[in-house]
């Protein structure tokens, strides 16, 4: 989102298709919720997209109150709500900026999600929230393997949620064929590194640095059962 | 293949698509921890900081070594708020409880000068139902509280036996709102009311601890601490919202959302959580209760009790069951007909905002306000005959008034009926004298009747004798049947008096078909 606005063109176009290509589960799960049939789904998901990177709609977005998930879920409002250009979601091909979008998976998951009595709205935020939890941890889980410590974060990433219960350090410098000090060493980078990359990515999602904290309450409180 | 697990640290099942298999509640609330104190830090606010290491607390002879003057018995328990000792005082002999904050919380700028003032603020707490401060202070850069020892145990290893009961917890939640009312008065908010925070003595009676210390140990709103035994943990469950949303502007009443969440724990079993259900449909408990919870769980601060005594008057109401008189209720007699009212008023879109009315205008308790408004209810259906309050009031009150208001909505159009079957049948009437007359000899007073118009007159008397005993079961409630029958031959054109009839046997047919109005007729076997 920063990057988005800041820069020019074809930069900012970029910046949004990685949010659009990052972010459109949620957005494809409030469609289906709200009641359109898979195919039909489908077709409005690349079409909004596709809408939305060709036109430059992120100029109308307010700047301070730049939450990329409120302008995207607004902006799907209100286009659902114009039917003739869901009508013409049937006729383009759409996708082209976007790349090809893994609807079957999407499909797949919104199938496996219980039934809820919630909004559509409230869960596309919690929706929203899940995505960017996977997003980082995907992404950090990544970076450890690219080093070789893959294994390392599988083991240890439970600390990432408050549990320092894991195992005594003791037990797990013994797994790890490590010291004591160097798995709390370790476990410590872990968590900073996550931080850090949470917050990366939420401010990419916020137009305010100093807006993270809040959105991660807001996203807390979306996910509150 | 679906088993449901539960996230370790806050408890809440994991969803299905968890992202990695780590609860995302906890994932967020890690995410918020920022690093001593680097981020923005409101003044005077402490910073929210996050105890990275787990705490790992010193054997009871190590710490005889800081503390010479007592003798360390046990490590009883540890949570974020530091470890607790069973340690004994030799010279008073006694048993008192040693608490030891963990060594990071002190590393924070000014945190000495916090803990002076707040453990001065906890030892001027001076209750019963609150664990008393003896002494504190710093050791070695070890920081101390000296409390009293409560011998028995906390809420949630109560609730984790399964042996609570609902007379059980209707006597532990006053005693904890006697408690906070206490502090709340002297200023101070607990800030983590939640089971393992209410202790249990041997003789039943509650003593809550870590009062001020969530304060003081710099607790952020998400602050999941570390723990090494699973059972202490911060969750936010207990939380009020304004905690979360706005920590700065929390009061008492954030203590008094958390003892909401700790009610429907005692009473279910289970945390209210999303759109839970009220407790009486869970369990076997007095519906009052309900309204108890439900208001501590208001969101908003301004909906919720305002006072914890207030909340210990509903439970205990509830727990001695009043029953309802007959008669107004004391609370009534020397009230303003202002008052009454306005509780009428209201008592017609909501009878719980009516109720709230009353309390906060006469500071009656719940169960006496409910008595109350639900006799002004009453009382008013039958003046007005409306079936607005009726509509509001409980189901006892509501087959009896609604049965006033309905005859007395169906009088008028049955006096109409009555009306229209005199009319018809004063022919028949006429008729008849003339007849008699005529049988003993005299003569018509009016111009002779042919066979054709006698006939007639007797049916027009037929009718309305049909009519008015269709309009006496009306309005007798008698025959639901009997009085469509008279409002139908009343609107028929049979009649000189037909153009009185239909609009009366239009309006009564009209009424009859109302729920309210038909519910009290007879149903036909």
């Amino acid at each position: 989102m920063l990057a988005a606005r800041n820069q020019a063109a074809p930069q900012a176009r970029e910046a949004l298709a990685v949010l659009c290509r990052t972010y459109w589960y949620p957005l494809y799960a409030y469609i289906r919720h709200r009641g359109y049939d898979v195919h039909h789904a489908q077709d409005l998901t690349q079409d909004f997209f596709t809408r939305l990177l060709e036109k430059d709609s992120l100029a109308t977005v307010d700047r301070d109150k730049g939450k990329f998930r409120s302008f995207l879920l607004a902006a799907c409002k209100h286009f659902l709500a114009n039917a003739y250009d869901r009508a013409q979601a049937q006729k383009r091909g759409g996708g082209k900026i976007l790349g090809s979008l893994d609807f079957n998976a999407g499909e797949g998951r919104y199938s496996r999600e219980p039934a809820h009595d919630l909004t559509p709205e409230k869960l596309f935020e919690r929706r929203w929230a899940m995505t960017l939890l996977h997003q980082v941890l995907d992404d950090l889980r990544a970076e450890y393997e690219q080093a070789g410590k893959g294994s390392v974060f599988d083991r240890l990433k439970s600390v990432l949620s408050g549990d320092s219960d894991v195992a005594p350090y003791s037990q797990l410098a013994g797994e790890l064929n490590t010291s004591e000090a160097a798995v709390k060493m370790t476990v410590h980078r872990l968590r900073r590194r996550y931080r850090e990359r949470l917050r990366q990515e939420i401010a990419q999602t916020v137009g305010n640095p100093a807006h993270v904290e809040q959105e991660i309450r807001d996203l807390f409180a979306a996910l509150r059962p | 293949m679906s088993e449901v697990r539960a996230c370790p640290t806050c408890g809440t099942e994991l969803p299905a698509d968890a992202p990695q298999g780590l609860c995302p509640q906890c994932l967020l609330a890690q995410g918020l921890k920022s690093s001593k104190g680097t981020e923005a830090a409101e003044a005077g606010q402490p910073p929210t900081t996050g105890f990275r290491r787990p705490f790992r607390p010193p054997t009871p002879a190590e710490l005889a070594h800081h503390f010479p003057q007592l003798e360390v018995l046990d490590l009883l328990g540890q949570g974020g708020m530091g470890a607790v000792y069973k340690a004994r005082q030799p010279g008073l002999d006694r048993i008192v409880a040693l608490k030891i904050l963990p060594p990071e919380a002190a590393e924070e700028p000014g945190f000495a000068e916090r803990f002076g003032r707040e453990a001065r603020a906890l030892a001027r707490l001076s209750h019963p139902n609150i664990v008393a401060v003896y002494d504190f202070g710093q050791n070695d850069g070890l920081y101390y509280l000296l409390m009293e020892y409560v011998d028995g145990l906390n809420l949630r290893q109560l609730l984790q036996s399964g042996q609570l009961k609902p007379p059980q917890t209707l006597l532990i939640v006053p005693q904890v709102c006697e408690a906070l009312q206490y502090a709340h008065d002297e200023g101070i908010v607990h800030r983590d009311i939640k089971p393992e925070n209410i202790l249990l003595d041997k003789k039943g009676r509650v003593k809550i601890a870590d009062f001020g210390l969530a304060k003081l140990l710099g607790q952020a709103p998400l602050d999941l601490r570390l723990t090494g035994t699973r059972q202490v943990m911060g969750t936010p469950h207990y939380m009020a919202p304004e905690q979360m949303d706005r920590p700065l502007e929390v009061d008492h009443r954030a203590d008094l959302y958390s003892l909401g969440v700790v009610l429907y724990e005692m009473l279910t079993g289970q945390l209210p959580l999303g759109r839970f259900v009220p407790p009486s449909q869970k369990v076997q408990v007095d519906v009052r209760l309900d309204e108890v919870v439900l208001r501590a769980l208001e969101r908003e601060p301004e909906q919720r009790y305002q006072r914890a005594s207030e909340i210990k008057t509903d439970v205990e109401s509830v727990q001695h069951a009043e029953p309802i008189s007959e008669g107004p209720p004391a609370l009534l007699l020397g009230r303003t007909p202002e008052l009454e009212a306005r509780v009428v008023e209201i008592l017609r879109h909501d009878k719980i905002a009516a109720i709230r009315f009353f309390r906060e205008a006469t500071g009656a308790g719940l169960a006496a306000a409910k008595e109350a408004v639900e006799w002004i209810g009453r009382r008013r259906s039958e003046r007005s005959g409306s079936f607005q309050s009726a509509r509001n009031a409980d189901k006892n009150s509501l087959s009896k008034d609604g049965l006033a208001a309905a005859r007395q909505t169906l009088l008028a159009p049955a006096l109409g009926l009555m009306l229209i079957g005199a009319l018809n049948c004063t022919g028949l009437a006429v008729l008849l004298l003339s007849t008699i007359r005529l049988l003993s000899g005299g003569q018509f007073t009016v111009s002779n009747l042919g066979a054709q118009e006698a006939i007639l007159l007797s049916m027009d008397g037929l009718l309305g004798l049909a009519i008015l005993w269709g309009a006496w079961k009306m309005v007798r409630l008698k025959s639901l049947g009997l009085a469509q029958l008279g409002c139908v031959l009343a609107l028929l054109p049979l009649s000189p008096c037909w153009f009185l009839g239909l609009p009366v046997g239009i309006w009564g047919l009209i009424l009859l078909m109302r729920p309210e109005v038909r519910k009290h007729f007879p149903t036909s076997s």
